[in-house]
């Protein structure tokens, strides 16, 4: 176990340095030049030049490339061109409210998706089973953020029951805390969920039919421990890669959403820098979520080996 | 969906790269004709008149000392150093940190800050400023001229590398021939000095925060409030200057400015009493909040206006038949309407209605046949293929692209639209590669600030190549002149000049909106976009 987990960090590297290479390439050759939005449109030549030779910004890309590299390894991730603040600190600043969000809209998707997915699946062509297949259908076609602001609209406007944006720290006060997560994590959650549900309830269409359900129920097991011993656990493992997946997804869906919700995290960090052309700031903070990303795929593949007892490492 | 967090500057920033809220100009004029005399608080005569007077609910009650206000504003502040930033953003904030040697009030009239008086010497080259005695920064020091003279010699120091370096350009020399004077000497006569140096970007910082280096990430002024913690995306939160220079002022112990993205978002917070004020709320609404009870939302004249750049270096767009083409093809009423509701003013001038300054010449009423017979004359009356490029951050531009799309085709004018993304945009702009590009300007005051950068040969503003030497001296008369009725003069015949020529065709002057709860007293909406807090209050 312990090789194999080394073994896939190992395959993280390569996969990393890839990331870095397509970043550092695209926020470089889109148009737009980092000294004119410093500037504003006070720009005159002599300072954009001034600036490009200050940051390093006249010299080949290759050798800029290699320069943030060869800092990169050294653990320096650099400096904003237009605050100054270090890269790393302000990546690693905003990682906690994107983990957060992440997290618990994660939760939110499950809380949704695995009843859905289990109603419809042990009782398909019901009418519980349409309604639910309706729900999944909306839940993907919603785009984010109209879903976002609906839901301010309703629960925030209208009933009045949760603040409609911002974000506060569990260690400050977990009550506030939670009301001002629940909104962004159902928006980001329901699309994940609708997903989910629709691929649990196929898989355990596809358990219910297997000769272990039909020995389970021969001895005489109540069908609720059927489905949660037997079925459930077994259907989970194809979708335990899906999950794995639509996590890392989510972590590209919480960029619409942070915005919306005034959400101090790493999405709108990287959002905000790319309009900026902030070059490092990019940088870092796409590599900070691919690097998540990575370390997400790995914990899906250790959690394979607990789910189901015939893959060993 | 995400516009507004594109710019550093978020909303209004932008259209403008705000040149600062500048200048104020000097009405009256009584100061010019008598030689050295000193110039001390009120001005005589209002005659800007995009200044209207804001309506203060319980004016009559005394404000109440105390309390947190919480301000939403559109985008993040980016740099906190006053002399290294551009952003709106920025600037909402530390107005309230810093302050000038000099100040523009509500009605953009010029007014002590840190100066308490000032004198013009005889040949009007030279200014002398007192400074206020015993004003702190925040650091417990006491401000002394050598302060003043350092911060201006740091912002024109091409190694500082700050946009507001420009404003210093006709300046000669800064000096502090005592600690409590500072005298400023011009090149040749600046009429427009006192106003730029009101200019949000000159502010007065201390030497010693700017020469460690800590002024971007903590700013250190005189302001009526000190700056405390920045968390980017979450707050900024400055607290009660407690030994302030304004004798009771602030009322607010602490106000905390919280970033909110979205538009309709930070209206929302504003509606469930999450914040207690907001900079703007979505045109679309306004009118609607304006009649409701639950916030008060006032909106003001402003100095800001939207314009068509012109690439005047293009064929066929360098004949200036066409350029008028397009402006009598245009209908403005529509493109206002569509581009910000009832917040947009059509204008065929940059100074908006009811400005002293303003021309009433507005030759450019709707009318197809004339600019196809301009077109004819020109030699495409067949049509040609166009471009306009708004900056997609700024939706009004974008929308005012698509309103001038469908006009134009009206007469044959084959328009593409191509909007940008703020930073692309800027680069295209900077570079000439557009035939007409539309933005919009803010802050103006002085007239000055209207013409001379935008339209002078070769000047840092213009981007449509324009150049014509008769408009270039009467550009330099209006900066040499201090009578005011002669300088309208001369101001009227530059825009009778850019209005026949068009290298800018004007489209809507804007208002400038702001919006707050029923119990926060004492706030006015500026022409010039500023915010500021010093004399807010909460009444609750």
């Amino acid at each position: 176990m312990l090789s194999f987990i080394l073994r896939r960090v190992l395959l993280a590297v390569p996969v990393c340095l890839g990331i870095s290479i397509l970043v550092f390439l695209l926020i470089h050759l889109v148009p737009g030049d980092p000294a004119r939005v410093m500037l504003g449109l006070q720009a005159n030549e002599q300072t954009v030049a001034k600036i490009h030779e200050e940051l390093g910004l006249d010299r080949p890309l290759p050798v800029q490339y290699l320069d943030w590299i060869w800092h990169l390894l050294r653990g320096d991730l650099g400096e904003s061109y237009l605050t100054g603040e270090p890269v790393a600190r302000a990546v690693l600043g905003r990682m906690p409210a994107t983990l957060t969000l992440t997290v618990a809209a994660f939760v939110a998707s499950l809380l949704i998706a695995i009843p859905i997915g289990i109603i419809s699946g042990t009782r398909p062509y019901s009418r519980a089973d349409y309604g639910a297949m309706v729900f999944a259908q909306l839940g993907v076609a919603i785009p984010e953020f109209w879903l976002g602001i609906m839901l301010i609209l309703i629960f925030s406007l209208y009933l009045g029951w949760v603040p409609p944006s911002g974000y506060v720290s569990l260690m400050d006060d977990p009550v506030s805390w939670l009301k001002h997560l629940v909104l962004p994590a159902v928006t980001v959650g329901v699309v994940n969920a609708a997903v989910l549900s629709r691929f649990l309830r196929s898989s355990i269409l596809e358990v219910m039919h297997q000769d272990y359900i039909r020995t389970a129920r021969a001895k005489g097991l109540i069908e609720q421990r059927v489905i949660t011993l037997h079925a459930l656990r077994n259907a989970l493992i194809p979708t335990v890669t899906v999950i794995g997946l639509q996590f890392a997804f989510m972590l590209g869906g919480v960029v619409v959403v942070e915005v919306i919700f005034a959400w101090p995290g790493v999405g709108r960090l990287a959002l905000d820098a790319i309009y900026r052309r902030d070059y490092p700031m990019v940088q870092g903070a796409v590599l900070a979520v691919a690097l998540t990303f990575v370390l997400i795929n790995l914990i899906v593949d250790v959690l394979y080996a607990y789910l189901d007892p015939r893959i060993k490492f | 969906m995400v516009d507004r967090t594109a710019e550093p500057g978020g909303a209004r920033a932008r259209r403008t790269g705000r040149t600062g809220r500048a200048v104020a100009w000097f009405i009256g004029g009584r100061w010019l004709s008598m030689g050295a005399v000193v110039v001390a608080l009120t001005v005589v005569g209002a005659s800007l008149g995009g200044a209207l007077t804001p309506q203060r609910a319980n004016a009559q009650d005394a404000p109440k000392a105390g309390g947190t206000m919480t301000a939403a504003i559109g985008a993040d502040p980016v740099n906190l150093d006053p002399h290294l930033s551009s952003a709106y953003s920025t600037f909402q904030v530390l107005e309230n940190v810093y302050n000038q040697l000099v100040g523009l009030d509500e009605e953009l009239q010029l007014v002590p800050e840190l100066a308490e008086e000032w004198s013009v010497s005889e040949d009007k080259l030279t200014y002398t400023f007192t400074l206020r005695q015993g004003v702190q920064f925040h650091n417990g020091r006491e401000l002394t001229a050598d302060d003043v003279v350092f911060s201006y010699e740091r912002i024109r120091n091409p190694d500082t590398k700050s946009g507001w370096a420009y404003l210093f350009d006709p300046i000669d020399t800064i000096e502090a021939p005592d600690p409590r004077t500072v005298t400023i000497t011009t090149k040749e006569i600046y009429a427009p000095l006192l106003t730029k140096l009101a200019s949000s970007g000159t502010a007065i910082v201390p030497r010693e925060a700017a020469e460690a280096g800590t002024l971007e990430a903590a700013p250190v002024g005189t302001g009526p409030f000190v700056f405390v913690e920045f968390v980017p995306a979450d707050h900024l939160t400055v607290k009660r200057n407690d030994s302030y220079w304004e004798n009771g002022l602030p009322y607010l112990d602490e106000i905390i400015f919280k970033p909110i993205p979205d538009e309709s978002v930070k209206q929302t917070n504003l509606e469930t009493q999450n914040v207690d004020w907001a900079d703007g709320v979505p045109a679309k609404d306004a009118n609607d909040l304006m009649e409701s009870d639950d916030v008060v939302v006032e909106s003001i004249a402003g100095t800001a206006y939207t314009y068509m750049g012109v690439n005047t270096a293009r064929e066929p767009l360098n004949d200036k038949r066409v350029r008028q083409a397009i402006s009598y093809a245009l209908d403005r009423e529509e493109v206002a309407a569509i581009a910000l509701y009832d917040l947009a003013v059509p204008s065929q001038n940059a100074i908006p209605e009811g400005n002293f300054w303003r021309s009433d010449y507005a030759p450019y009423d709707r009318d197809l046949d004339k600019a196809q017979q301009l077109l004819d004359e020109a030699g495409v009356g067949d049509g040609f293929e166009l471009e306009l490029m708004p900056a997609k951050d700024y939706v009004e531009t974008v929308r005012s692209a698509e309103a001038a799309q469908a006009q134009l085709a009206d007469v044959g004018i084959d328009v593409t639209l191509r909007p940008l993304e703020w930073s692309t945009w800027l680069d295209e702009e900077g570079q000439g590669n557009f035939d007409i590009y539309i933005c919009g300007w803010i802050g103006m005051v002085d007239p000055d600030d209207y013409f001379y950068a935008q339209h002078r040969t070769d000047q840092i503003f213009n981007f449509t190549g324009y150049s014509n030497p008769e408009l270039d001296e009467l550009l330099d008369q209006g900066r040499t002149s201090l009578d005011d009725e002669e300088r309208k003069k001369v101001y009227e015949q530059i825009q009778q000049i850019l209005i026949d020529d068009l290298p800018y065709i004007f489209l809507f002057t804007t208002a400038n909106v702001d919006a707050w709860q029923p119990y926060v007293q004492g706030y006015a909406v500026r022409p010039d976009s500023a915010v500021i807090f010093k004399d807010v209050w909460l009444d609750k």
